[in-house]
């Protein structure tokens, strides 16, 4: 459904992507990782026809997004990482300029617009003014306007981005509801952890270069061997951590006071021994595994060391 | 008509504008302020002469003098922010994903722009009732003036659309608009004076005093610049006398509507988020 063949793109001297190839299948959701100017807006704005590659190609839905553009804008709904909301206009009337903007006919527009309000949990914000509403239901707007033409990709910079907490798990569970929906998606977001649950597949960007991607398991694990710990002890916690930190796979330790977490790059066999050895100094060990959830610290061992 | 109805960026900004307290405020603050104007002006001729209805024409000049000082002022000022207003607001990358071409953005945005600026044109027409009570103007020079009027409105709204999409803020953008238009209303009239002056100093056997101006370079010169064209209009001069070979108003109407539709055509090119190259090459 989205795919890019060589993709690279100069501003000037600067190279913001580099030869990016990326396939993602009708239905998945694509969790797109890296820091602040790694390139993960500027494949977005590529795809969504705003920004020309210096050269490669991009695809949405089969459509080149140089030459049918017209055709990429209306299979794909795009969420901008910062984007504002025009003063003086209600809900509903903002959704109904997006969707008299896709051509929507009008007769279809006031059930279209309460289905989308209701998707996004704002039907009861249906008369309010815009600019009133909080940051976290401007977002879920946002969200509601990519959908209004009905696209099957969804192209989303960091949707989460300066949400509350309460905020982020709504967000969360719209996007859900969307992959059951059968959309595509590829998301971008700095709150790492929260792509794990969601996304089929990662990649992670760093300096313009795909340098991993695939099932987050895989990713995690990773070409480089390297995969996050989670080790709970129920006491010397002390001594466990000294075992650790003379432990010669083990990096990055962080004592998290209840457990640990740390960068593992060594083989199962070294897990093995690293458990055997903890059991052998009296430790309880409760819970020895990788950590399933925190992409963070994939994210940060994977690019490690990448552009130095 | 059907199409300004459904367009959905002019039934927007109709809506956003109308709705704030601002536009109310603008609109009753310019009428009073022209009223004013008029009524203080013919309170204080009234003190010294007896001004007799039918044979007045200074308080038409006033007026069409205050009026285009003011759509000089104002129609710059509102289209300049159109287009950088919504890059600042961070609405313009979601508003070129929809299927609204950058075409009809600018000349939706334009047409907005400048249904403001007309509908205080408009409500300033009451004000003219005194005018047409002390005449002095025949109805073809007030029917052309008008014309006069509309097509600087809509050639201001242009250089103000093109600067808001040339020049990412507003603030800078709104700067160049003023800037570029002080160089037509003021500047083609000094331009033409220079040069008809050095003209005279280098080849004083050529050409003699006013002379000059009636070459055809100046006499277009002179024709571009909207206050000669305006006094033209009114029956009144501004420098040094000119015979024209065309009539100034319809030398005036046709470059600026070409302008005009130049600068319509290099915004849309330039709010293209991919822009076709239609020379050089490509790297």
């Amino acid at each position: 459904m989205i795919l890019t063949q060589q993709l690279t793109k100069h501003y000037g001297k600067v190279e913001a992507l580099h030869e990016l190839n990326l396939n993602i299948e009708k239905g998945k959701v694509f969790g797109f990782i890296g820091p602040n100017g790694a390139g993960k807006s500027t494949t977005m704005l590529i795809l969504s026809t705003l920004l020309e590659p210096t050269s490669g190609r991009a695809y949405v839905a089969g459509y080149d997004v140089c030459k049918e553009p017209k055709a990429v804008r209306q299979a794909l709904g795009y969420m901008p990482d910062f984007f504002g909301v025009y003063d003086n206009l209600k809900t509903t009337e903002y959704l109904e300029f997006y969707a008299a903007a896709y051509h929507i006919p009008p007769e279809k527009r006031r059930s279209l617009i309460a289905d989308l309000l209701e998707l996004v949990n704002l039907s009861n914000k249906a008369d309010s003014y815009v600019d009133a509403l909080s940051r976290g239901m401007k977002q879920r707007l946002g969200l509601a306007r990519c959908l209004v033409h009905s696209p099957e990709v969804l192209i989303l910079d960091e949707p989460a981005s300066g949400l509350d907490p309460r905020a982020r798990i709504e967000m969360r569970e719209i996007l859900k509801e969307l992959r059951k929906m059968g959309k595509t998606i590829l998301i971008s977001s700095h709150i790492l952890p929260e792509l794990a649950e969601l996304c089929d597949e990662i990649g992670v960007i760093e300096k313009g270069r795909l340098i991993a991607c695939g099932a987050v398991d895989d990713v995690s694990v990773g070409t480089r061997g390297i995969s996050v710990m989670e080790v709970k002890v129920l006491e010397k916690h002390d001594h466990a951590l000294q075992l650790l930190e003379a432990f010669p796979y083990v990096r990055r330790l962080d004592d998290k006071a209840s457990h640990f977490r740390f960068q593992f790059t060594g083989t199962e066999s070294d897990k093995a021994a690293l458990l055997q050895k903890l059991i052998d100094a009296g430790i309880p060990v409760v819970q020895f595994g990788e950590s399933k959830e925190n992409l963070e610290d994939v994210f940060l061992a994977i690019t490690e060391g990448v552009g130095n | 008509m059907k199409d300004f109805f459904s367009n959905p960026l002019i039934v927007k900004e109709m809506r956003e504008r109308f709705r704030s307290k601002r536009s109310f405020w603008i609109l009753g603050t310019y009428l009073f302020v022209m009223g004013a104007i008029l009524l203080g002006f013919l309170y204080i001729t009234e003190m010294n002469t007896y001004m007799t209805p039918g044979e007045n024409r200074d308080m038409f000049l006033m007026m069409a003098a205050i009026q285009y000082a003011m759509i000089c002022f104002i129609a710059p000022a509102l289209s300049a922010g159109a287009i950088s207003g919504e890059r600042e607001r961070q609405t313009l990358h979601v508003l070129l994903t929809t299927h609204l071409s950058p075409g009809r953005i600018i000349i939706s945005k334009l047409i907005t722009s400048l249904a403001f600026i007309f509908l205080m044109v408009v409500a300033t027409l009451p004000l003219y009732s005194f005018v047409f009570l002390y005449g002095g103007i025949s109805p073809q020079q007030l029917s052309l003036f008008v014309l006069f009027l509309a097509m600087n409105i809509i050639f201001f709204g242009a250089l103000g659309i093109f600067c808001s999409t040339w020049i990412k803020r507003t603030s800078v953008s709104t700067i160049t608009a003023y800037g570029l238009a002080f160089f037509f209303v003021v500047g083609t009239g000094l331009l033409c004076l220079f040069i008809g002056m050095l003209l005279t100093e280098l080849y004083p056997d050529k050409y003699l005093g006013d002379e000059v101006f009636n070459q055809l370079g100046l006499q277009w010169l002179a024709s571009s610049n909207p206050v000669y064209v305006m006094l033209s209009i009114l029956g009144e001069s501004i420098g040094p006398a000119i015979e024209p070979d065309v009539t100034p108003w319809l030398f005036f109407s046709v470059v600026y509507l070409i302008l005009t539709i130049v600068l319509i055509m290099w915004s849309t090119y330039l709010l293209h988020p991919v822009r076709k190259r239609y020379w050089g090459w490509k790297k």
